[in-house]
């Protein structure tokens, strides 16, 4: 479980506005390993999505490399980028960002376009995905039918369809309720503990944050050097820290002594 | 797209239309050059007023004074004496006399033609009957019968109730050789079938048989409509000496010799000439505007395909950026949007097809209404070319008809003009960084 999916060295950003350069990320290092469930905090304009950016091959750095499963991505050609993006990297963004001509099934078989995949092998996997999301009975649903939640699974799902090395999260509960914040954040977990993939949340809410195995903090574009253990259960802390007894993942509360979780 | 579709489809039908006015004028003229050539010593006498009437019929409001009013051509029959013939022979010089009867059939068929000011219709007999002299002497050295005969047998020496018949109105009649056919209320076998080389002429429709057939079925029983003069030999003095003499005995007789009807021949060529040179002056004409207006059409189309496209793209920014996120290449992009654009431009073409075949034929017809006019003007000089009517009202109508060949240009043009308006669009989503357009709202 020590093999580094992700790597950044000496990450550096500079954006030119106005004949003013902005340094959006300066020597940033983060080393993310296999089955890792990480959150970056920070407040908007500490260069979080920036850096999401970096990680996902959307942008390149000013300096510095970024090793995404053993490839230099800052290395590789333009052209050769996408298919980085389609089979290394599963996206999921603030907005969803559904296609709202095409239902959810759809929206998951998207990514697999152009890949060698048979129609029948991608509904077979979109179904699949959508299991695993909980969304089952929704697959031919379109996003005007579907709660934000439920667009924001549709999502996930999409991000999951070629079985990416890493899930790059940028504030997927920002535009929901608590509630269905929470919803997420745990099925993201679910997912890292049930499916074992690597997950990047950014995000600036403090209590999703901590829903995550490992916090780092990013503030100006500086990595801070405080590291903080999430509340982010493992599979063997599955059960509860007050009566010892085991809990389903997706309990709020103790069936048993009824105590917060 | 309508209109990109109609002009050349008018245009293509009255291109066909005056293709076959020059067909037809060409036969006819060719048909009249070798009767001519081969009938030097010729002589022509028949009553004088034999000829067309027309009838316009009265009380048709809205219609201009001209040659779209509804009429009828009328053949008035006048005829000769027979006797008249065993004189003319005395004649010096003169070689041989052939009596000639030609009564126009009970059967009258009418022609309906359209023209943008309106239809009208003209109705004329049948058929003519011919009446010929079977002498065996006479029909080989002057060949009065037509020799082209697609079955059966020619009219021979002695033949009676025997009729040799043209392959059009065989055709029509849709009898074979052998067969009774009905003239006059009396019953004829059909001996033979003939084609006709000239197909606008008026031999076109001709039914011969023996000459005292004719008269006896026609109750014309010592009548003649002309007289075919042959003179011994063909010098120009010989030959107008006894047009001179039979001109000044018989008053009554229209006397034409080879040189009147070779400047007959001649002012009818230029007639045509001059008509098929207006003809072609007007198609070329509309063509160069037609030219300009499809060019125009197109270069609007492929705008309003570029338009559409380059806003569609810009709608669509961030669609285009979560593509590309999610791991669609610059070339997936591109085609993605290119198709589209081009699916829009065919479903406008369909669009356009179905308009352009209901209009088409309006459009070409105000925009065209010269070609049309042709069944108009040919009243002028149908009493030797009524026949060549029918060819033009076919070529009118094939205005009314859209050519398939003209639909799948129609298309390839569609799917053409959608590739190129949204080449650049398309360029340009595919260029859209990721990144950018993940923020553009």
């Amino acid at each position: 479980m020590s093999e580094l999916v992700l790597e950044t060295e000496k990450l550096d950003k500079v954006y030119k506005l106005g004949g003013r350069q902005v340094r959006a990320l300066s020597d940033v290092n983060i080393q993310v390993k296999k089955g890792d469930f990480i959150s970056i905090m920070g407040p908007s304009g500490s260069g979080k999505t920036t850096l999401l950016n970096m990680l996902g091959c959307l942008d390149k750095p000013t300096y510095g490399k970024v090793i995404l499963d053993g490839v230099n991505i800052t290395k590789v050609p333009e052209k050769g980028l996408f298919k980085i993006r389609k089979y290394k990297v599963g996206f999921v963004f603030q907005t969803f960002n559904l296609m709202p001509y095409l239902n959810a099934i759809e929206n998951v078989e998207l990514p697999m376009e152009g890949t060698k995949k048979s129609g029948d092998e991608k509904r077979k996997r979109a179904r699949e995905l959508l299991k695993l999301v909980g969304l089952s009975e929704r697959e031919e649903h379109r996003q005007h039918r579907l709660s934000a939640g439920e667009q924001q699974r549709v999502a996930i799902a999409r991000a999951l369809a070629n079985n990416p090395a890493i899930i790059l999260a940028d504030e997927p509960t920002g535009n929901l309720d608590s509630k269905t914040g929470h919803e997420i954040i745990r099925l993201l977990g679910k997912l890292n503990i049930d499916q074992g993939t690597t997950i990047v949340v950014v995000t600036h809410d403090s209590l999703i944050a901590s829903r995550a195995g490992r916090m780092l903090f990013l503030n100006d574009g500086k990595l801070l050097a405080k590291e903080k253990q999430g509340t982010h259960l493992l599979k063997r802390e599955l059960t509860c820290p007050n009566c010892g007894r085991e809990i389903q993942l997706d309990d709020t509360f103790c069936p048993r002594c009824g105590k917060k979780l | 797209m309508a209109i990109m579709i109609s002009i050349p489809a008018g245009i293509m039908a009255n291109q066909e239309a005056t293709q076959n006015l020059t067909e037809n004028y060409n036969n006819t003229i060719s048909a009249m050059e070798e009767q001519i050539n081969t009938t030097a010593t010729l002589i022509e006498c028949s009553a004088a007023s034999t000829q067309f009437n027309r009838t316009d019929f009265p009380g048709s409001p809205g219609f201009p004074s001209g040659s779209a009013q509804p009429f009828r051509f009328e053949r008035e029959e006048v005829y000769i004496n027979e006797t008249i013939g065993d004189e003319i022979a005395t004649i010096e010089g003169v070689k041989d006399v052939v009596p000639f009867i030609e009564v126009s059939s009970e059967e009258t068929t009418s022609e309906t033609m359209n023209s943008p000011r309106g239809s009208f219709t003209m109705s004329r007999p049948l058929y003519t009957i011919t009446g010929v002299c079977l002498n065996s002497t006479v029909i080989e050295d002057y060949s009065i019968l037509p020799t082209n005969i697609t079955s059966g047998n020619p009219l021979s020496e002695g033949d009676s109730g025997v009729v040799l018949m043209s392959l059009n109105l065989s055709e029509y009649y849709g009898v074979v050789v052998g067969d009774e056919v009905e003239i006059y209320g009396e019953s004829f076998t059909v001996v033979g079938i003939y084609n006709s080389a000239a197909q606008g002429f008026t031999g076109a429709r001709t039914l011969y048989m023996n000459i005292t057939d004719a008269q006896t079925v026609t109750d014309n029983i010592g009548n003649v409509s002309r007289f075919d003069v042959y003179a011994e030999n063909s010098t120009s003095t010989l030959i107008t000496k006894i047009a001179t003499v039979i001109e000044a005995a018989y008053p009554e007789l229209s006397v034409t010799t080879y040189e009147d009807r070779l400047a007959n021949l001649e002012n009818t060529q230029e007639m045509y000439t001059q008509t098929l040179n207006n003809a072609e002056s007007t198609l070329s004409q509309t063509q160069t505007v037609a030219t300009q207006e499809i060019l125009i059409a197109v270069a609007a189309t492929s705008l309003i395909i570029f338009f559409v496209m380059l806003y569609t793209v810009r709608e669509r920014t961030k669609e285009i950026g979560v593509l590309k996120a999610i791991g669609f290449s610059n070339w997936n992009v591109m085609s993605q949007f290119m198709l589209e654009g081009t699916l829009i431009s065919l479903m406008a073409g369909v669009v356009g097809i179905v308009i352009g075949s209901i209009g088409a034929p309006i459009l070409s017809s105000y925009l065209l209404p010269h070609i049309s006019l042709f069944g108009g003007s040919q009243g002028r000089f149908q009493s030797d070319f009524g026949s060549v009517n029918p060819g033009i009202a076919s070529a009118v109508v094939a205005t009314n008809v859209l050519d398939p060949q003209i639909i799948l240009l129609a298309f390839g043009v569609a799917v053409l003009l959608g590739a190129l308006g949204s080449l650049y669009p398309a360029w340009r989503a595919a260029r859209t960084s990721p990144m950018e357009a993940l923020r553009y709202e």
